[in-house]
């Protein structure tokens, strides 16, 4: 990649290509309950990343065969949308789809209460519309947001994000051109916030332990940062008619008191 | 499915209330659930847009690609219409290649756009025999809420109207460098009726095309033309019927161009 | 705490108590697996949920919807995991695909199936949904909100705990309005009368009951 000799990755002020510190989350913006027709759903805007989640379940598994008798099945689905990437893709599933599939289906199982719902299916499903790195780190991250508003029960949100290394120095969520560095780490990461587990970790370069510790650490700071943002997500739509309705709440309140004291 | 279930129930109360042309939604017989547009949000596309007719939600993008011509029109570029049902849009969807319903639904919107003569093929040529432009519009669905074909009408039109034409170079296209804008000389769009106990109604909504006998949807431009004629579903129309369609797609139609502004 | 909005996985507390629906406990701490509102009652803590599927329980009556007819039962759909099978000879009238009934829940099994008995016929009406957590604010503390709404659109009513609702006469637009507010606002407080007030303003402005 004869591009990486030009590009400054981190400037004399510590800045990245695109502005961010070493340590600074591209903005993301999580917006749940977008679809009426699946029963959980959830729209996410991270850096130029653009997707959307929507959930079903559970529900009965079929054909019989697949059931599994002690507990759910996790069916995530993820896909790339053909003008989602600069050259377009077929519409056909690669293998790339297929392997982010499974490991976030995988992710996701641990933090849902599968064994509460025997022989059914859990089916999660991710289009991605525009995507600059990252993408099935937005993409899981949606899904847990997409799973809580369907009301599907879980030990926690599952929170993700990306660290990586670029010209020598680890940094937090990359984007698409410091991924093109020529001593590039890629390294998606989700975790279940509250007990820091992770569920999900993979990863492309070559790099030592001690470094990697670095990248691990800070990359689990970025999944916290993420978890606030989800949370945020699910509360704000309550937290806003709560507002909204604070008018009339308070005059009921009033009337009420005036009930009280006769 | 589940869900579907509600509908069926509901496709009595459809066409009881249609008899003294009601809906269920109250709406007037030909008058079109409000409708939200968002264009050129994807900026690996080359030109997207995303309609909310009602609840309906589609998503389209364009992506253009240098490819040979076909022999049969070695001076002509082309465009490929392609749908997909996300999974997502409804509990009966599944992952999986187009099935009847949507393959249907591409060729329709192909033909609207296609025989308006709204792209000049000849002027997608680069080289003659070598090389053209060809422009590939993809239309996901989100939710399906009713009347998929004239949002993902909408939703290819607005998707093209902002598509920018990627800068070749050595046959090669440059990334993230365009020379202008696709030329769309004509606004072509869909307009689909729904015909429930022999009344006609505009847009049909997910519990109307439960209850429907038929459907008609008819592509139009701005000079009062067809482009496209696709009658679907195992009811009929009478000749009369087919013409009152026709006048109200001219009508109808003006109110959803006027909806898209191009950059 | 009482009343806090929580999410799956958030921290409720750290005392001991009785554990109702939706919570767990992990390392001696109770957590939400869902979102939705804490309650306390005598020592006891769950968690209401604002959003989720309806999980069959011994003893509801829930609205099923009739969806196939085979040789000896017929599957009736109660807005869970899976249908109920009731065989033919149970039932006294033959039913048909599309016919609503009622049902009482007799038990459940392990994967969460429900045996049904009870079942009876609706004439005429209509069916409306809400999300089956709801229900139990549409019905009320001792059924206040129900008599409200009774009263308020002047409806026949029957609420099945699985989130479907048959209503029969009345102002069934006056209906839906109100059950739109009580989805909307069901996490806010005193909210049987701040519904009392919207159907009073409404029949004010309206009229009496039904539109035409």
């Amino acid at each position: 990649m004869a591009k990486s000799e030009e590009i400054v990755y981190i400037n004399s002020e510590g800045k990245r290509v695109d502005g961010r510190k070493v340590d600074e989350l591209r903005p993301i913006k999580i917006v749940p309950s977008v679809l009426s027709r699946a029963e959980g759903s959830a729209y996410i805007e991270w850096g130029q990343n653009k997707a959307l989640v929507g959930v079903f379940g559970p529900r009965e598994a079929l054909p019989q065969h697949i059931q599994d008798p002690t507990k759910a099945l996790v069916n995530y689905v993820y896909r790339m949308a053909t003008f989602s990437v600069p050259d377009r893709k077929s519409p056909k599933p690669g293998r790339r789809e297929i392997e982010i599939s499974k490991v976030s289906g995988e992710a996701l199982e641990r933090a849902i209460f599968v064994e509460r719902f025997p022989n059914t299916t859990i089916d999660i499903y991710v289009y991605l519309f525009d995507s600059n790195a990252g993408t099935r780190c937005a993409a899981l991250t949606a899904a847990s947001v997409a799973l809580a508003d369907a009301g599907i029960p879980m030990r926690d949100l599952v929170s993700a994000c990306a660290v990586g290394r670029a010209a020598g120095t680890i940094i937090l969520d990359p984007c698409k051109a410091e991924e093109d560095a020529s001593d590039a780490v890629d390294m998606p990461l989700a975790i279940m916030p509250r007990t820091k587990e992770v569920v999900l970790l993979q990863m492309d370069g070559l790099i030592g332990k001690e470094e990697w510790k670095k990248a691990f650490e800070l990359g689990i700071k970025g999944c916290l940062q993420v978890y606030e943002i989800q949370k945020k997500a699910l509360k704000r739509k309550y937290e806003e008619i709560a507002e909204e309705e604070e008018k009339t709440i308070k005059q009921i309140d009033k009337e009420l008191k005036k009930v009280e004291k006769k | 499915m589940r869900d579907d279930i509600i509908w069926e129930l509901r496709s009595d109360k459809v066409r009881e209330l249609i008899k003294s042309s009601q809906r269920l939604d109250g709406r007037a017989l030909y008058e079109y659930r409000p409708i939200k547009i968002e264009t050129d949000f994807s900026k690996n596309a080359h030109g997207s847009c995303r309609v909310v007719l009602g609840e309906t939600d589609v998503i389209a993008g364009v992506k253009m690609d240098v490819a040979e011509p076909y022999p049969d029109t070695p001076d002509e570029g082309s465009i490929t219409v392609g749908v997909e049902f996300m999974p997502m849009a409804s509990p009966v969807f599944e992952p999986g290649p187009p099935d009847q319903n949507a393959t249907e639904l591409a060729r329709v919107v192909d033909r609207c756009i296609r025989e308006s003569k709204a792209i000049d093929f000849k002027k997608l040529c680069i080289e003659e025999g070598e090389k053209a432009w060809f422009v590939f519009i993809d239309i996901y669905v989100a939710n399906d809420s009713g009347n998929l074909f004239d949002a993902s009408s909408l939703a290819a039109l607005g998707a093209l109207l902002n598509t920018k034409i990627p800068k070749l170079e050595d046959d090669k296209i440059v990334k993230d460098e365009f020379v202008g804008k696709l030329e769309v000389a004509k606004r072509p769009l869909l307009t689909t009726f729904a015909k429930i106990n022999g009344k006609l109604l505009l847009d049909p909504a997910i519990a109307e095309e439960k209850a429907m006998d038929a459907r008609i949807s008819i592509g139009t431009t701005e000079e009062k033309l067809m482009s496209a004629l696709q009658k679907g579903g195992p009811g009929s129309f009478t000749q009369a019927e087919i013409e009152q369609c026709i006048d109200l797609a001219f009508e109808k139609s003006a109110e959803l161009r006027k909806l898209l502004k191009v950059e | 705490m009482q009343g806090r909005l929580v999410i799956p996985g958030e921290l409720i507390t750290t005392r001991r108590m009785k554990l109702g629906p939706h919570v767990f406990v992990e390392n001696g701490k109770i957590y939400s697996d869902t979102v939705g509102l804490v309650k306390i009652e005598r020592g006891s803590v769950r968690v209401v949920p604002l959003q989720g599927k309806y999980m069959p329980k011994a003893g509801d009556v829930v609205i099923g919807i009739v969806v196939a007819e085979e040789y000896s039962y017929y599957a009736i759909d109660i807005n869970s995991f899976y249908y109920s099978f009731v065989p033919k000879e149970e039932i006294k009238i033959p039913l048909k695909k599309g016919t609503i009934v009622s049902a009482k829940i007799v038990k459940v099994d392990e994967i969460n199936a429900a045996t049904l008995s009870d079942i009876r016929v609706f004439r005429g009406g209509e069916i409306l949904t809400i999300s089956p957590v709801k229900v139990p604010r549409v019905i009320g503390k001792n059924a206040s909100m129900l008599n409200i709404l009774k009263k308020g659109t002047g409806c026949s009513l029957m609420v099945g705990m699985n989130g479907r609702i048959w209503a029969k006469g009345g102002n069934i637009e006056l209906l839906k309005k109100a059950l739109a507010k009580i989805e909307r606002e069901s996490h806010l407080s005193n909210l049987t009368l701040r519904v009392q007030k919207m159907l009073e303003e409404e029949k004010k402005k309206g009229g009496a009951f039904g539109k035409k």
